[in-house]
Order: structure tokens, then C-alpha cells, then sequence
């Protein structure tokens, strides 16, 4: 697969409404309801209250965290009317439940609609942002960002 | 060593590609060679080909659900994880196939 290729598709998925840096959050719950809220203004999602309930039913099938400070949850919805990534970079770190037992700093957040007619090319670029974050030197960029640019480049640097 | 696999998590959207990615790196990294199929919420890419399994050494499933084709490892040395291991423990899940294929 051609890399050059990816990251162009990759560049058009980042959308700076639904990226925030220096999210102030107590817990989960703080992150999905921001994100929630920011997909709903974006128009992703349709109801912010279903999508959360959504993101839930995932939650509780086992843990989002990835390690390295990652969490990944994502709920899978009809609310949801358009595919989508949405990222957080958190000020502080919040406990998460993870495969290394660290907390979460960095908060990537799929939006997945129960419709696949039409949306399979969408759910192939949400499939190469899972890949990119299995890579230790991303996440460290994706840590570290400060604003939404910096937020697009570490996951579009190779 | 040749590894070929097959990942695929409970929704198929996001750990899917994660443990493909962590495993193929980790194998690179000790010098494999691999290929990894994904069954996930947009079906099937990078599908096995019969000579891919037919080459290989050993298999890993790193799977959370019942996949489609199973039988076609039938006669392998098949190794099965869920996708969290293979997150969480690449390196280690690569050093566990060559110690079952030197075996």
C-alpha cells in the first residue's frame, strides 16, 4: 500500500471540529461527553446522549486502553451519520482501563454508523488511524501535541 | 521464520488493525516474515492465499470472535491469542512462534 497515498486519505478523515488539545477532564466520562458533543455540532452524530450509550455498550465488553496512555473507545450507532475520528489530547492523565495498566493522555475516539452501504472506503481510513497508533513514535508525537496542527501531524507523519 | 495470521475484534473497527500492525512490526523486527489477514467490519483485506498458508511455519489467530475459514489452517501449528495479547505482548507472542516452530 502506498504510503503517500494513505496519508493524503488519512489527511481528508482529520476534521480540526472534532480535535481538541488540553482537554481538562476528571475521568472518561468528561472525554466522551466533549467529544460527543463536538460530533454532534459537527453533525456526525445525531444525538450526543445515543452516541455515549453506544461508546458504553463497548466499554463494558472489556478494556479501550491500549497501553502507552492510549484509550480507543468507539461506539457503533445509527445516530451516527457520518464516520468519523475524533481526538483528544488530554492535560492530565485519567485512569482508563488498559491492557498496562496506564491511564489515558491521549483520547481517540471512533464514530462508526450502523449503515455499511456506502461507508466501506470510510471505515478502511478509520482502520489505517488503528494501524498508525500501533506505532510507539506517533503516539509519543500524539502525546506531546499542543494544538490541532500538531495533532494532524502526528498522525499523518510516517 | 514465515508467519501468516488472521486478526479480528468483537466490533472490527479499531483492534483489529491494531494487533495486525503491532504483530507485523514486532515480526519484522525479528527478522520474519509475515502476512496478516484482517476479518473486520469492512470484511476481509489482505486475504491468505492458500500458497501463504501453505508456505508458513506457524499461524497466529489473534482473534476475540469465531472467524470465517478456520479450517483452512487445518494441519498447521496454530497458535490462538486474543487481540489484547497481541497489543499488548507482540515481542513476546513472536518469541512464543519460534520456540513452538523450532520445536
Amino acid at each position: 500500500m502506498a504510503e503517500t497515498m494513505d496519508t493524503a486519505a488519512l489527511a481528508e478523515v482529520l476534521d480540526p471540529r472534532i480535535i481538541v488539545t488540553g482537554l481538562e477532564a476528571k475521568g472518561k466520562e468528561d472525554v466522551f461527553r466533549d467529544l460527543a458533543d463536538r460530533l454532534e455540532a459537527a453533525r456526525y452524530v445525531a444525538d450526543a446522549d445515543s452516541f455515549i450509550d453506544a461508546i458504553h455498550e463497548r466499554e463494558q465488553q472489556g478494556a479501550t486502553g491500549i497501553g502507552g496512555y492510549v484509550a480507543i473507545p468507539h461506539g457503533r450507532s445509527d445516530t451516527v451519520k457520518r464516520n468519523g475520528v475524533a481526538v483528544a489530547v488530554l492535560k492530565d492523565e485519567i485512569p482508563w482501563e488498559s491492557l498496562d495498566d496506564t491511564g489515558a493522555k491521549v483520547v481517540v475516539l471512533f464514530a462508526v454508523g450502523s449503515d455499511d452501504e456506502g461507508s466501506k472506503r470510510h471505515l478502511q481510513l478509520l482502520s489505517l488511524f488503528a494501524r498508525r497508533l500501533a506505532k510507539a513514535d506517533v503516539v509519543k508525537s500524539l502525546i506531546a501535541a499542543t494544538d490541532v496542527d500538531q495533532v494532524k501531524a502526528a498522525l499523518l507523519n510516517d | 521464520m514465515k508467519i501468516v495470521g488472521v486478526t479480528a475484534c468483537t466490533i472490527g473497527i479499531a483492534h483489529t488493525y491494531l494487533a495486525q500492525q503491532k504483530l507485523q512490526d514486532a515480526a519484522e523486527a525479528a527478522g520474519d516474515q509475515i502476512k496478516i489477514e484482517t476479518q473486520g467490519t469492512i470484511g476481509i483485506e489482505n486475504a491468505l492465499t492458500d500458497e501463504d498458508i501453505a508456505g508458513a511455519d506457524v499461524v497466529i489467530l489473534a482473534v476475540d470472535i469465531k472467524i470465517a475459514d478456520e479450517d483452512r489452517f487445518k494441519g498447521k501449528k496454530v497458535v490462538r491469542v486474543s487481540t489484547d495479547t497481541a497489543i499488548k505482548s507482540p515481542n513476546k507472542l513472536i518469541e512464543k512462534l519460534h520456540e513452538i516452530v523450532s520445536k
